[in-house]
């Protein structure tokens, strides 16, 4: 393996590589994402290997097995190029054709493509796919040009250049102010600026200074952490090794979530890799810079995602924030200075560096530059990862990607920035995605989870939902959040079993103010957003549950009752099967009905029945 | 020799030393701002929050736990700004509602102004103060006792459940705890929404005031009064 | 094969700070943290057995129990819940019965669930010994569970 000593070497092997490809080659790309995983793609990959191996290909097709391409909904995935066919959903006896037709021929699989569901047509390339159109590639779009495994890949794709830039001719100074006029802000939620927080840390005292990148992920509905780590992990280690440069770091952590083993795996490999390559280690690229990074793993607990709580953890200790009077720039890892930054964060700088600053600052709004990767989910027709630049509407990601509702339903609401963040109605939809004016409608970008809500999500279950989260997850240290949460946890389980009384209603903003602003760490800061939101914009709702005892969601237990419709049931008896507490009686072909006695109204017989007679009211 | 810096709480110039926090400070000079957590000698944690006061500073405030935050030259503190005693009411509520079975605990709440409270009683036998813990493991180096599971199911405990030999038998949990020192076994019984007003002393205390000590029960238990 | 404690601990020793990692490496290879084993971590990284405990008790990876022999993972995260995760839950919970965390009496089946495993664009996801399930339906997953226990019925069975 090649150890590079110096810019001048790092751009001659670069170019050595891409010469070295043959550029005439067809490629074949198939994601190897964690929802394409889940979906058999690696079923898909063999057979595609099996195939090339087999025939007399060789030489003339490659085939790259990438990180997640953002598209998890059509998983697997594979995209053909350079004429960018993209094949979704294709299983493992699709392959033969694929190669027959396709690479030996040119020829497309048409019932592979993918099909637009507003147009009802099909769509030929990649790049035409609505899904894709309306984003703006930076970071997430270079998941598809890389193999993680491969440093060749990502070499050939200009990676490392940045750093070697930043080593052989931009001093430390100059690195963070250019990361400052870039206009970059934290993407792990609380949007501080990034330049900020690296000139305090490169300020404060101390001989040992560390960097550390948060990989926690623990927010629900939110993946797109590890689409980076996982898929490019290159670029988050490039962009830690600029800031250790920058601030004066000699050591680094990544520290990942216990549920993903995938970006543990990545991140370890491609830190061995960096060390051979002599882009970690001592004497970096000639530079005289020593810097390492490790790998952690978390334990499984969200509160560790807090950077005083994640520190902890580092430390071998149980996950507790503690007060941030002393700030963690100053006194964090070990007692020393410590520069924590999200991954999606650290992947942007090398971006920065490359393509300048005034490019960075030219997407997005006044106060949030550049992009941010969201992960779409919920009840939108198109889920996945989606990349837009700072500024574009909620509207644009939720219809034009996202393809808008699922199953002809209306979308009602979207739940931004995870259990932090607030619900926003669609009357508010063409708001930007901007760090601020979220904040100020009682949302927040967050990490960038997007769920989406239709006419069958309840937004006081919803609040429910996020308060247990909650609730579960408070490291209990302090009161505002252990018995705060649980009380406000109390009030609304009380609205959505019928037991709700119209001055709760007060006393929810007010015990929510409270723990706002008086609880320790930023998990029971932002705790009562959820409700807090959802009081601000669907307080009919709430209404609903307490004046007239209804839900109208459907979704709340309590207030619902299950009944077949006797003029639809059919008799097929396949609600009597599903049903796990044995509550549904009736003969074959004849009419079903439930036992309210035993009924815990789960809702299975709901989801099983083929003719939509399972009745709630 | 201490090194001084000056600052104000409540509109009083005071002189703190360095690398002491504001709830020193003000107690050192009568300024009683409620606390429960804080024990001299023991490292703090800002669990209870009741001692948050308004930290002003460039025409902003911000609550801030006082137990937590460091004296610093200039330094301007409202610990009785209308903001915070509504604040400090609220978690005092949430305290006496979950754990009524203790005078010491009414008395804070009742203190902090708290008459009717809007949430059932529970009865728990801990508040979470941490005090017996920090004693085991910075007094003793004992390491008996620790703070088990996280969220509703933190709670004290021995490793396993078993007393462990390192447990020296000092007691200093029982003699610190907030729920022994000052235990009250009648009216708080859970499920009863109010206070009883059996207990003439604690119906009495009057509502702090910005600037006079009371010298409550609590500066017992609670180790103010050792200041004065 | 298992390592062995002496194997997890090797250049670790007198290192607290190493303590996750080591209970994470004990978890995975043994399946939990017996008492004997978090006695041992204590002694050789030199941290107190109260702090073993606590750090053992107070993050989900470990388990103080051995579990079951096939792990289900049900994804209670928001989009999983949107999209109908309860109705997951209720079937699992219902068909084993068991309850949430805990492992079926013949040792069979631990039922856990996790507050979101990052898959979910494709919810609701079960996961089944590390093997994902994605947009799962209640039968889908009682088809699941039933076939694991013919499984193991016939004998076939492997986790
Ligand atoms: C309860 C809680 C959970 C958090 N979880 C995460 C997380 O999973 N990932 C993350 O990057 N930041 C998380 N954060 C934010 C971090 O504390 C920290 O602000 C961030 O990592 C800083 O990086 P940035 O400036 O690049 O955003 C969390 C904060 C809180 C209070
Ligand atoms: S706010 Fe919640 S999570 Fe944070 S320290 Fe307090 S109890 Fe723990
Ligand atoms: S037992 Fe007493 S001293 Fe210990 S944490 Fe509980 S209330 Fe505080
Ligand atoms: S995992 Fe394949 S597109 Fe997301
Ligand atoms: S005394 Fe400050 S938080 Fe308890």
């Amino acid at each position: 393996m090649p150890k590079i000593a110096s810019f001048a070497e790092l751009k001659a092997f670069g170019e050595q590589i891409t010469a070295d490809r043959d550029n005439e080659a067809i490629l074949m790309t198939v994601c190897g994402g964690p929802g394409c995983q889940a979906t058999r793609c690696h079923e898909v990959a063999a057979e595609l290997r099996k195939e090339l191996d087999s025939t007399s290909l060789n030489g003339k097709a490659r085939l790259r097995v990438t990180g997640c391409h953002g598209f998890c909904e059509q998983g697997p995935i594979v995209v053909i190029d350079p004429s960018n066919i993209f094949y979704g959903q294709v299983k493992p006896a699709d392959v033969k054709e694929i190669v027959d037709r396709t690479v030996r021929k040119g020829e497309v699989v048409e019932r592979l493509l993918y099909v637009d569901p507003s147009t009802g047509k099909t769509v030929l390339t990649e790049s035409e796919i609505p899904f894709y159109k309306a984003q703006t590639p930076t970071l997430l779009s270079q998941n598809r040009r890389v193999d993680p495994w491969s440093m060749e890949d990502y070499l050939a794709i200009g990676g490392y250049a940045a750093l070697a830039r930043v080593l052989a001719e931009i001093d430390p100074e100059k690195v963070i102010s250019r990361i400052e006029a870039s206009g970059l802000r934290g993407r792990g939620g609380g949007g501080f600026p990034t330049a900020a927080k690296w000139a305090a840390c490169r300020a404060a005292h101390g001989e040992e200074k560390y960097v550390i990148c948060n990989a926690d992920e623990g927010d629900p509905g939110a993946f797109m952490d590890r689409g980076v780590l996982e898929g490019n992990p290159h670029s988050v280690l490039e962009g830690m090794i600029i800031g250790a440069w920058a601030i004066g770091a000699n050591e680094g952590y990544i520290y990942v979530r216990n549920e993903y083993p995938m970006a543990v795996e990545h991140a370890k490999q491609a830190i061995n890799q960096a060390r051979e390559y002599g882009f970690l280690g001592e004497d970096i690229l000639g530079s005289g810079m020593s810097f390492d990074i490790q790998v952690a793993r978390g334990g499984g607990a969200f509160v560790c995602g807090e950077s005083t709580a994640l520190m902890a953890s580092l430390e071998g200790k149980v996950g507790e924030p503690r007060p941030k009077d002393v700030h963690t720039v100053e006194h964090g890892l070990w007692n020393r200075p410590t520069t924590l930054n999200n991954v999606e964060t650290w992947a942007n700088v090398p971006a920065i560096i490359n393509n300048g600053a005034a490019w960075f600052a030219g997407m997005g709004t006044d106060n949030s530059k550049g992009t941010k990767i969201l992960a779409l989910t919920g009840e939108v027709k198109n889920t996945g990862l989606v990349e837009v630049a700072f500024g574009t509407p909620i509207r644009t990601v939720v219809e034009e990607i996202g393809g808008g509702g699922r199953n002809g339903r209306a979308v009602k609401a979207v739940q931004t920035g995870g259990p932090s963040g607030g619900c926003l109605p669609e009357s508010m939809f063409d708001l930007p995605v901007d760090f601020d004016v979220l904040w100020e409608k009682g949302s927040m970008i967050g990490s960038g989870g997007l769920v989406v809500m239709d006419e069958n999500t309840c937004m006081v279950d919803i609040a429910k939902y996020f308060l247990k989260f909650l609730q579960d997850e408070s490291c209990g240290k302090c009161v505002p959040c252990r018995i705060g949460v649980d009380r406000l946890l109390e009030i609304v389980t009380d609205i959505t079993e019928g037991r709700g009384r119209p001055e709760q209603i007060e006393l929810l903003k007010e015990l929510g103010e409270t723990v706002a602003q008086t609880a320790l760490c930023g998990l029971g800061k932002t705790a009562p957003n959820p409700v807090l939101s959802t009081l601000r914009y669907f307080a009919e709702e709430y209404e609903a549950h307490i004046n007239e005892n209804r839900c109208p969601a459907g979704v709340c237990t309590e207030l619902v009752e299950y009944s077949i419709d006797a003029r639809t049931c059919n008799g097929c008896g396949a609600c009597l099967k599903a049903c796990p507490y044995a509550a549904i009686q009736g003969r074959k072909d004849k009419l079903h009905t439930i036992d309210l006695e035993l009924c815990t109204k789960c809702g299975i017989c709901l989801t099983t029945c083929n003719d939509n007679a399972v009745v709630v009211q | 020799m201490h090194q001084n810096v000056d600052l104000v709480i409540d509109g009083s110039k005071i002189s703190g030393r360095r690398g002491e926090t504001v709830l020193d400070a003000a107690l050192r000079y009568g300024i009683c701002i409620p606390h429960l957590c804080h024990m001299p000698t023991l490292t703090d944690i800002g669990a209870c929050r009741l001692c948050i006061v308004d930290h002003i500073k460039n025409g902003r405030s911000k609550v801030t736990t006082s137990c937590t935050l460091l004296v610093q030259e200039g330094m301007v503190i409202d610990a009785n700004s209308e903001r915070v005693r509504g604040l400090r009411r609220n978690i005092a509520e949430l305290l006496v509602t979950q754990a009524p079975n203790s005078r010491a605990i009414q008395d804070i709440a009742l203190r902090c102004g708290v008459t009717e409270p809007r949430y059932e009683f529970r009865s728990d036998d801990c508040v979470l103060c941490g005090r017996c813990v920090r004693a085991c493991k910075e007094h003793y180096q004992a390491h008996a006792i620790g703070f088990v599971g996280r969220g509703q199911e933190r709670h004290v405990e021995y490793p396993f459940r078993e007393k462990p030999e390192s447990c020296i038998m000092c007691r200093a949990c029982v003699t610190l705890c907030p729920m022994s020192i000052t235990p009250c076994d009648g009216p708080m019984k859970s499920g009863e929404g109010y206070f009883c007003g059996k207990c003439a002393s604690l119906t009495q205390a009057p509502q702090y005031e910005a600037g006079d000590c009371t010298r409550c029960d609590l500066g017992e238990g609670f180790d103010c009064s050792g200041h004065l | 094969m298992a390592n062995s404690l002496d194997t997890i601990l090797e250049g670790r020793r007198s290192q607290p700070h190493q303590l996750i990692e080591v209970l994470q490496d004990v978890q995975h290879d043994h399946g939990y943290l017996s008492r004997e084993a978090i006695d041992t971590v204590s002694e050789s990284l030199g941290v107190p057995v109260m702090e073993v405990y606590r750090v053992a008790n107070f993050y989900t990876a470990f388990t103080l129990e051995p579990r079951g022999k096939h792990v289900i993972t049900l994804c209670k995260g928001t989009a999983c819940h949107v999209r109908g995760a309860n109705p997951l839950i209720e079937q699992a919970l219902g068909l084993l019965d068991v309850g949430e965390g805990e492992t079926t009496e013949n040792g069979l089946f631990t039922l856990e669930t996790v507050n979101c495993i990052g898959t979910c664009a494709l919810a609701p996801v079960v996961v089944l010994n590390g093997v994902y399930h994605p947009l799962m339906t209640p039968a889908r997953l009682r088809a699941l569970i039933n076939r694991v226990r013919r499984e193991e019925e016939e004998g076939t069975g492997h986790a």
